[in-house]
């Protein structure tokens, strides 16, 4: 469960003040699995930083009462220089796991071969995404935060993810955030649309959809 | 009877038969013919009205029909046929009869009122309308003939017409509120909103009892926007005990044009519990459930209404949008059928379900994989917020996992790594050493050895320099690092320092080592006082290690204006001279650089008989706390700004 107490969040644009979140309380109620919608700019994935704790709100408290991932996200939490196996021991020790095993699951999963042993900036950014998936996996978080990088890869690396997070859904959650109906359909049963500073939970991910197409239509 | 209808068949005698009830035996004589057609006319009435009291109207109506046909232009038996006629509802034929009768007297104004009435129950509106202005023309100052002539006119949508009659109506009996009723619905029909208004208040304060004036006058305001004046007119008729169905349902509208929706529907729930049966009242309560966002129960209210009545299209219209908005696609494709096949032709019902189509392909299952139904929300285990220990262990692993990475990255591309971070700083000291030992021979200022003298110095510089300007650097290299929310711009910064520390004191041991094992007489005298002065200007370089990368953070040339700085350092430190060879007053001067002191405390403590008075250990610590403060405090401030995603 994570809940946001009187959140206000902004930042600064070519345009001026982006307000993202203005004085929101919401809480994502645990074992339920949320998807965050709203148009371009809205800031989900400023929101989804708020929720894992990579960035602070400008006001008010986000409490978290779980293992929250780090944002999977394509915007990269490793280091270039490094292998992704030596980001996999990285990540294993932040989260104070098993190194060995660590590093053998994130290797096995992400499917890089020589690779996982090469700086992680000679990557594409399908390897990456690859290596991002596998590292966060490896950890067993509470909630997962995936932002936007559920279609990476080939049909099967996609089979692959969703079946592991199928297998992990039975005792952990996901808030996605993504632009394609389906994906979020496929792993959420609730939604939360972002817009204008504030944030409406749903507890239909169908509704939220709805909503949500009609928000686009509007707009267009 | 048989012998009796061979006696006689005459007139007395069926008389006395009809008043007798002997009726069937008396329409079979008649049918036998016979008599004057006169008679037989005047008989065939008697037997008609005997049959029409007994219950027999149709054989009523033939009977009548018959004298009609026999004598169709006796007054008497017209009159009596449209009599008959119109109570057996047979309008055509006593429109007919009325007709006739108007030939042979058309003075007789109630006689059109009585045609008109015919007339426009046969369906014949216009004829009834002639007529009914021909009785009123013929009898002006009856009210009655007035009102029904433009009733007709209103009811055929001739309101202009129909509003001289009424106001004709209306100024003959003033206070009669059905005519202001009549009349206030053409003049709203009309548009004159005031008149309309006017009449209907009128019409009510006449009967405030009469529901149907009530009615009317809140159905009045309500559509010439007077929604409080009717909402109130309404509740006080609703509250005086004269409750009923429709009441409520105005109640409701009004409400929700006042947009209290929870009030509009309250009154809605009464008005269906009193009558059940209304469709439109459920359908009008469903969208107040749908304006309240409560669709379960507009999906329900609205599925009640269709069902009422199945062949309506404006319920099922409303169950497709509500099934649509709560993502039930399904039922909204179900009923959206059931629409088209309503009014194939109506194009607002054709897109809407076109709309529910396009989104049901969206929402198909594709090729992708499908994860199992959740019904239930599993039971989740909340851990509460980690406390200090755990947070504090969480940070030594965090610290721990940056300074192993920073070792594999401080010399990237080097097939040495860190061997090279150990190597380069020995090999720093060894060159200057043979230099300094080289080109000046002799003693050097303290001790015997030029080795252990620029140790002496370097050492403590090194642990300054090294940790203050790779801490510089913490933030800004390790940006996609700081995007993992356990790793805070506090841990990477002190990490780098932690690591150059480290290193410095493992070259430190390993050269002290090395003098020791080529012969130098090398060891410390006072061990405890070496460490104090290696982590007194290890913390001064942690400052001002904080206060650079700050300032890095956001003036990208300020790493080459401290590279600068440190150069300077080196020759204000003392480190290849001691502070004694200067004059005195230069010597009091450079006595404020913290370096200085630095390396003074480490020589004082390494070399027993070297005890400078110008070393003061207090000054030194108190330099270090300020430009420690400062820079925690820059880095606490300004966390947010630094964490900021590049």
């Amino acid at each position: 469960m994570i809940r946001l107490e009187q959140v206000s969040k902004a930042y600064r644009t070519h345009n001026g003040r982006k307000v993202v979140l203005d004085r929101v309380n919401a809480t994502f109620a645990a074992g339920h699995n949320y998807g965050i919608l709203g148009v371009n700019g809205a800031g989900k994935s400023t929101l989804i930083r708020l929720l894992a704790g990579s960035e602070p709100p400008d006001r008010g408290r986000v409490r978290r009462y779980c293992r929250v991932s780090f944002p999977l996200g394509f915007g990269g939490t490793f280091h270039g220089a490094l292998s992704g196996r030596e980001n996999a021991a990285f990540i294993a020790r932040i989260y104070g796991a098993p190194l060995r095993p660590t590093i053998d699951y994130v290797g096995d999963f992400a499917e890089l071969g020589e690779y996982f042993t090469m700086p992680v900036n000679t990557y594409s950014a399908g390897m990456r995404a690859r290596l991002a998936f596998a590292a966060c996996l490896a950890i067993e978080f509470d909630i997962y935060l995936i932002d936007e990088v559920t279609e990476v890869g080939d049909q099967r690396f996609r089979r692959k993810c969703a079946d592991a997070f199928r297998a992990r859904m039975t005792h952990s959650d996901i808030i996605l955030v993504s632009h394609n109906p389906q994906t979020v359909r496929q792993y959420c049963d609730y939604g939360a649309i972002l817009a204008d500073g504030a944030l409406s939970l749903y507890d239909d991910v169908g509704a939220a959809l709805t909503r949500h197409h009609r928000m686009l239509q509007d707009a267009a | 009877m048989s012998d009796s209808l061979e006696r006689s068949t005459d007139v007395e005698w069926l008389e006395h038969a009809i008043a007798a009830g002997e009726l069937e035996s008396c329409r079979a004589e008649l049918g036998a013919g016979g008599l004057a057609a006169s008679k037989r006319a005047s008989l065939y009435c008697r037997l008609a009205e005997a049959l029409y009291y007994r219950g027999q109207a149709a054989d009523a109506v033939d009977c009548a029909d018959a004298a009609f046909e026999l004598e169709p232009r006796c007054p008497a038996i017209a009159d009596f046929c449209a009599w008959l006629f119109s109570n057996c509802g047979q309008h055509q034929a006593a429109a007919v009869a009325y007709r006739r009768l108007l030939e042979v007297r058309p003075d007789w104004a109630a006689g059109y009122r009585h045609a008109s009435g015919s007339l426009a129950a046969a369906g014949d509106i216009d004829g009834a309308i002639q007529h009914a202005a021909r009785a009123a023309e013929l009898e002006p100052n009856c009210a009655e003939f007035a009102v029904h002539t433009g009733l007709l006119l209103a009811g055929a949508g001739l309101h202009r017409d129909a509003i001289g009659y009424f106001s004709r109506a209306a100024a003959l009996a003033p206070d009669d509120p059905a005519v202001l009723r009549h009349f206030s619905s053409s003049a709203l029909a009309l548009g004159e909103r005031e008149r309309a208004l006017d009449l209907a208040r009128r019409a009510h304060v006449l009967a405030p009892g009469e529901r149907e004036n009530a009615h009317h006058a809140t159905e009045t305001m309500l559509r010439c926007e007077r929604i409080d004046e009717a909402a109130e007119l309404i509740s006080a008729v609703l509250a005086g005990g004269n409750a009923d169905a429709t009441g409520y349902r105005l109640l409701s509208a009004a409400e929700m044009l006042r947009e209290r929706i929870e009030v509009a529907l309250d009154a809605i729930e009464r008005a269906t519990a009193l009558a059940p049966e209304r469709a439109e009242y459920h359908q009008h309560r469903g969208n107040l459930l749908y304006r309240l966002a409560r669709f379960d129960e507009a999906a329900a209210a609205f599925d009640r209404a269709a069902a009422l009545e199945p062949e309506n299209p404006a319920p099922k219209r409303s169950q497709l949008t509500v099934y649509f908005d709560s993502g039930r696609f399904r039922e909204a494709l179900a009923v959206g059928g059931e629409l088209i096949r309503i009014e194939p032709d109506n194009e607002e019902y054709a897109q809407a379900v076109l709309q529910v189509l396009n989104r049901r392909f969206e929402t198909l299952d594709g090729d992708y994989v499908v994860l199992g139904e959740r019904p239930a929300p599993p039971i989740r285990t909340l851990r509460p917020p980690p406390g200090l220990w755990s947070a504090m262990q969480t940070q030594w692993r965090v610290i721990h996992a940056l300074i192993i990475r920073e070792t594999r990255t401080r010399f990237g591309d080097s097939s040495l790594g860190y061997g090279w971070a150990l190597a380069e700083p020995i090999l720093h000291i060894l060159m200057l050493s043979l230099a300094f030992a080289v080109l000046m021979h002799g003693r050097p200022p303290i001790g015997t050895q030029f080795f252990i003298f620029y140790y002496t110095g370097i050492i403590p510089y090194h642990i300054f320099v090294h940790s203050s300007s790779s801490m510089t650097y913490a933030v800004t290299a390790n940006g996609s690092l700081l995007q993992l929310p356990l790793v805070h711009t506090f841990d990477v910064i002190l990490a780098r320092g932690l690591l150059e520390f480290v290193t410095d004191i493992i070259v430190a041991v390993i050269l002290l080592t090395g003098f020791g094992a080529i012969g130098l007489a090398a060891m410390p005298h006072d061990f405890g006082g070496v460490a104090a002065a290696c982590i007194a200007v290890w913390l001064l370089g942690c400052g001002c290690g904080f206060v650079n990368a700050v300032i890095n953070a956001f003036c990208k040339s300020w790493d080459k204006l401290w590279a600068q700085l440190t150069r300077v350092l080196y020759f204000c430190s003392g480190i290849f001279y001691v502070p004694g060879m200067m004059p005195g007053w230069i010597r009091d001067r450079f006595a404020w650089n913290p370096v200085l002191q630095a390396v003074d405390w480490f020589r004082s403590s390494f070399f027993a008989d070297y005890q400078p008075h110008w070393l003061d250990r207090t000054y030194l610590m108190t330099v270090v706390g300020v430009v420690l403060l400062a820079g925690l405090s820059l880095e606490r401030g300004l966390r947010r700004s630094l964490c900021e995603p590049l």
